[in-house]
Protein backbone atom coordinates (compact mmCIF):
# COMPACT_ATOMS: atom_id res chain seq x y z
CA UNK A 1 0.00 0.00 0.00
CA UNK A 2 1.52 3.73 -1.24
CA UNK A 3 0.27 5.40 2.32
CA UNK A 4 0.12 2.97 5.06
CA UNK A 5 -3.36 3.35 7.38
CA UNK A 6 -1.65 4.68 10.64
CA UNK A 7 -0.95 8.00 8.63
CA UNK A 8 -4.99 7.82 6.74
CA UNK A 9 -6.17 7.13 10.18
CA UNK A 10 -4.37 9.81 11.63
CA UNK A 11 -5.64 12.32 9.19
CA UNK A 12 -8.88 11.46 9.43
CA UNK A 13 -8.69 12.18 13.09
CA UNK A 14 -7.57 15.42 12.29
CA UNK A 15 -10.10 15.81 9.89
CA UNK A 16 -12.91 15.55 12.53
CA UNK A 17 -10.77 17.97 15.26
CA UNK A 18 -10.52 20.53 12.23
CA UNK A 19 -13.94 20.46 11.06
CA UNK A 20 -15.48 20.61 14.68
CA UNK A 21 -13.01 23.95 15.29
CA UNK A 22 -14.36 25.80 12.83
CA UNK A 23 -17.82 24.98 12.06
CA UNK A 24 -17.95 25.71 16.01
CA UNK A 25 -15.97 29.18 15.92
CA UNK A 26 -17.93 30.21 12.78
CA UNK A 27 -21.11 29.76 14.28
CA UNK A 28 -19.87 31.05 17.21
CA UNK A 29 -19.40 34.43 15.47
CA UNK A 30 -22.47 34.35 13.80
CA UNK A 31 -21.32 33.87 10.31
CA UNK A 32 -24.61 32.01 8.87
CA UNK A 33 -26.56 35.60 9.95
CA UNK A 34 -26.06 37.40 6.99
CA UNK A 35 -24.11 38.04 4.08
CA UNK A 36 -21.12 39.97 5.81
CA UNK A 37 -19.86 41.51 2.11
CA UNK A 38 -22.25 42.25 -1.17
CA UNK A 39 -20.83 38.91 -2.54
CA UNK A 40 -21.47 36.42 0.09
CA UNK A 41 -25.08 37.42 -0.07
CA UNK A 42 -25.22 36.97 -3.84
CA UNK A 43 -23.89 33.58 -3.25
CA UNK A 44 -26.14 32.47 -0.43
CA UNK A 45 -28.89 33.37 -2.87
CA UNK A 46 -27.87 30.81 -5.82
CA UNK A 47 -27.50 28.14 -3.07
CA UNK A 48 -30.63 28.79 -2.05
CA UNK A 49 -31.60 28.60 -5.93
CA UNK A 50 -30.55 25.89 -6.27
CA UNK A 51 -32.43 24.30 -3.65
CA UNK A 52 -30.39 24.55 -0.53
CA UNK A 53 -30.61 26.62 2.41
CA UNK A 54 -30.19 30.37 2.85
CA UNK A 55 -28.49 30.38 5.88
CA UNK A 56 -25.99 27.81 5.43
CA UNK A 57 -25.31 29.60 1.83
CA UNK A 58 -24.32 32.88 3.96
CA UNK A 59 -21.44 30.34 5.90
CA UNK A 60 -20.66 29.02 2.69
CA UNK A 61 -20.54 32.62 1.07
CA UNK A 62 -18.48 34.36 3.91
CA UNK A 63 -15.92 31.55 4.28
CA UNK A 64 -15.64 32.27 0.32
CA UNK A 65 -15.12 36.20 0.40
CA UNK A 66 -13.09 36.30 3.68
CA UNK A 67 -10.86 34.12 5.80
CA UNK A 68 -12.88 32.63 8.23
CA UNK A 69 -11.97 30.03 11.32
CA UNK A 70 -11.59 27.88 8.36
CA UNK A 71 -8.32 29.44 6.79
CA UNK A 72 -7.63 29.94 10.94
CA UNK A 73 -7.34 26.30 10.99
CA UNK A 74 -5.53 25.97 7.98
CA UNK A 75 -2.73 28.71 8.04
CA UNK A 76 -2.25 27.88 11.93
CA UNK A 77 -1.39 24.22 11.00
CA UNK A 78 0.61 25.09 8.53
CA UNK A 79 2.23 27.80 11.00
CA UNK A 80 3.11 25.00 13.46
CA UNK A 81 4.35 22.94 10.71
CA UNK A 82 6.87 24.99 9.96
CA UNK A 83 7.83 26.81 13.06
CA UNK A 84 5.48 25.66 16.12
CA UNK A 85 3.67 27.79 18.46
CA UNK A 86 5.47 30.97 17.10
CA UNK A 87 4.39 30.55 13.31
CA UNK A 88 0.80 29.52 14.30
CA UNK A 89 0.51 32.78 16.07
CA UNK A 90 2.73 34.50 13.12
CA UNK A 91 -0.08 33.22 11.13
CA UNK A 92 -3.29 34.47 13.30
CA UNK A 93 -1.68 37.80 12.88
CA UNK A 94 -1.77 37.27 8.94
CA UNK A 95 -5.20 36.18 9.06
CA UNK A 96 -6.29 39.31 10.97
CA UNK A 97 -4.32 41.73 8.11
CA UNK A 98 -5.90 39.21 5.55
CA UNK A 99 -9.99 40.04 6.99
CA UNK A 100 -8.84 43.63 6.69
CA UNK A 101 -7.64 43.40 3.53
CA UNK A 102 -11.20 41.66 2.57
CA UNK A 103 -13.06 44.58 4.17
CA UNK A 104 -14.33 41.69 7.26
CA UNK A 105 -15.30 43.34 10.54
CA UNK A 106 -14.59 40.22 12.02
CA UNK A 107 -12.44 38.15 14.16
CA UNK A 108 -13.57 34.48 13.39
CA UNK A 109 -10.63 34.16 11.16
CA UNK A 110 -8.16 35.32 14.19
CA UNK A 111 -9.70 33.61 17.01
CA UNK A 112 -9.89 30.35 14.65
CA UNK A 113 -6.16 30.00 14.07
CA UNK A 114 -5.40 30.90 18.01
CA UNK A 115 -7.35 28.17 19.10
CA UNK A 116 -6.14 25.87 16.31
CA UNK A 117 -2.34 26.58 16.42
CA UNK A 118 -3.07 25.04 20.62
CA UNK A 119 -5.01 22.38 19.28
CA UNK A 120 -2.67 21.38 16.63
CA UNK A 121 0.21 21.67 19.03
CA UNK A 122 -1.03 19.74 21.25
CA UNK A 123 -1.98 16.98 18.82
CA UNK A 124 1.31 16.91 18.12
CA UNK A 125 2.56 16.60 21.93
CA UNK A 126 1.02 13.26 21.03
CA UNK A 127 2.23 11.40 17.89
CA UNK A 128 0.69 13.56 15.38
CA UNK A 129 1.87 15.55 12.80
CA UNK A 130 1.34 19.04 11.82
CA UNK A 131 1.17 18.09 8.25
CA UNK A 132 -1.79 15.55 9.33
CA UNK A 133 -3.85 18.87 10.06
CA UNK A 134 -2.80 20.30 6.97
CA UNK A 135 -4.29 17.59 5.33
CA UNK A 136 -7.10 17.32 8.06
CA UNK A 137 -8.31 20.90 7.46
CA UNK A 138 -8.70 20.37 3.40
CA UNK A 139 -10.53 17.29 3.47
CA UNK A 140 -13.15 19.38 6.14
CA UNK A 141 -13.41 21.89 4.01
CA UNK A 142 -13.80 19.68 0.92
CA UNK A 143 -16.77 18.51 2.98
CA UNK A 144 -18.31 21.82 3.15
CA UNK A 145 -17.62 23.76 0.09
CA UNK A 146 -16.59 20.98 -2.39
CA UNK A 147 -19.24 17.86 -2.51
CA UNK A 148 -22.60 19.03 -2.42
CA UNK A 149 -23.96 22.41 -1.41
CA UNK A 150 -27.23 21.60 -0.85
CA UNK A 151 -26.25 19.38 1.80
CA UNK A 152 -23.87 21.05 3.22
CA UNK A 153 -25.64 24.25 3.69
CA UNK A 154 -28.66 22.82 5.06
CA UNK A 155 -26.44 20.84 7.24
CA UNK A 156 -25.00 24.55 8.20
CA UNK A 157 -28.84 25.72 8.92
CA UNK A 158 -29.42 23.47 11.12
CA UNK A 159 -26.43 23.73 13.16
CA UNK A 160 -27.46 27.33 13.07
CA UNK A 161 -31.02 27.09 14.23
CA UNK A 162 -29.47 25.55 17.07
CA UNK A 163 -27.42 28.04 17.79
CA UNK A 164 -29.67 30.98 17.31
CA UNK A 165 -32.43 29.60 19.73
CA UNK B 1 5.69 7.25 1.52
CA UNK B 2 6.31 9.48 4.94
CA UNK B 3 3.70 11.64 6.92
CA UNK B 4 4.77 14.81 4.79
CA UNK B 5 4.22 13.33 1.61
CA UNK B 6 0.43 11.27 2.39
CA UNK B 7 -0.21 15.22 3.36
CA UNK B 8 0.93 16.59 -0.15
CA UNK B 9 -0.60 13.86 -1.64
CA UNK B 10 -4.14 14.45 -0.66
CA UNK B 11 -3.74 18.12 -1.04
CA UNK B 12 -2.72 17.25 -4.67
CA UNK B 13 -5.73 14.94 -5.34
CA UNK B 14 -8.17 17.56 -4.09
CA UNK B 15 -6.91 20.08 -5.19
CA UNK B 16 -7.12 18.59 -8.69
CA UNK B 17 -10.85 17.27 -8.17
CA UNK B 18 -11.63 20.53 -6.86
CA UNK B 19 -10.70 22.48 -10.23
CA UNK B 20 -12.39 19.91 -11.97
CA UNK B 21 -15.36 20.61 -10.34
CA UNK B 22 -15.18 24.00 -11.54
CA UNK B 23 -15.26 23.57 -14.61
CA UNK B 24 -17.97 21.19 -14.46
CA UNK B 25 -19.95 23.75 -12.55
CA UNK B 26 -22.13 26.27 -14.79
CA UNK B 27 -22.98 28.72 -12.24
CA UNK B 28 -20.60 31.14 -12.04
CA UNK B 29 -21.70 31.89 -8.04
CA UNK B 30 -20.97 28.20 -7.43
CA UNK B 31 -18.19 27.62 -8.96
CA UNK B 32 -16.75 29.60 -6.27
CA UNK B 33 -17.20 27.36 -3.13
CA UNK B 34 -14.93 24.93 -5.45
CA UNK B 35 -12.47 27.28 -6.05
CA UNK B 36 -12.00 27.78 -2.28
CA UNK B 37 -11.24 24.36 -1.80
CA UNK B 38 -8.41 24.69 -4.55
CA UNK B 39 -6.80 27.67 -2.92
CA UNK B 40 -6.96 25.66 0.57
CA UNK B 41 -5.42 22.78 -1.03
CA UNK B 42 -2.49 24.83 -3.08
CA UNK B 43 -1.98 26.57 -0.01
CA UNK B 44 -1.33 23.67 2.26
CA UNK B 45 0.98 22.41 -0.69
CA UNK B 46 3.06 25.63 -0.39
CA UNK B 47 3.86 24.78 3.01
CA UNK B 48 4.24 20.84 2.65
CA UNK B 49 6.49 21.61 0.22
CA UNK B 50 8.57 24.54 1.56
CA UNK B 51 9.05 23.77 5.41
CA UNK B 52 10.59 27.12 5.95
CA UNK B 53 8.72 30.19 8.53
CA UNK B 54 8.80 32.17 5.58
CA UNK B 55 6.41 29.98 3.30
CA UNK B 56 3.42 30.78 6.18
CA UNK B 57 4.03 34.07 4.77
CA UNK B 58 3.72 32.53 0.90
CA UNK B 59 0.43 30.34 1.57
CA UNK B 60 -1.16 33.45 3.73
CA UNK B 61 -0.08 35.93 0.77
CA UNK B 62 -1.78 33.28 -2.09
CA UNK B 63 -4.73 32.54 0.26
CA UNK B 64 -5.89 36.02 1.01
CA UNK B 65 -5.63 36.89 -2.71
CA UNK B 66 -7.15 34.29 -3.62
CA UNK B 67 -10.10 34.71 -1.47
CA UNK B 68 -9.69 38.98 -1.96
CA UNK B 69 -9.88 37.67 -5.91
CA UNK B 70 -13.26 35.56 -5.16
CA UNK B 71 -15.04 38.75 -3.08
CA UNK B 72 -14.05 40.53 -5.80
CA UNK B 73 -15.57 38.20 -8.25
CA UNK B 74 -18.88 37.77 -6.51
CA UNK B 75 -19.53 41.41 -5.38
CA UNK B 76 -19.27 42.39 -8.98
CA UNK B 77 -21.39 39.84 -10.20
CA UNK B 78 -24.01 40.74 -7.00
CA UNK B 79 -23.81 44.39 -8.61
CA UNK B 80 -21.28 45.92 -6.06
CA UNK B 81 -22.28 47.34 -2.73
CA UNK B 82 -24.90 49.25 -3.58
CA UNK B 83 -26.88 46.05 -3.48
CA UNK B 84 -26.07 45.64 -0.08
Amino acid sequence: MIVDLMTLSRIGVAAIVCWINFVLIDQIFKLPEKGGVSGASAIAREIERGNGSLHGGYMMGNIVSSPDASAGTLLASCGVYAAGIPGGLFAAVLVYIGNRICYDPGYAGTTGCISATFIVYGFTRIGFAASDFIAGMVIAILTIQGISYIHASRLLARIWEVRSR
Amino acid sequence: MNGQEAALLVCGVIAIYAAIRVILEKNTMRKLPFLNVVSFAISGSIVLITPHPLAILAAAAYFVGSTFESNAIASTWAGGPKNE
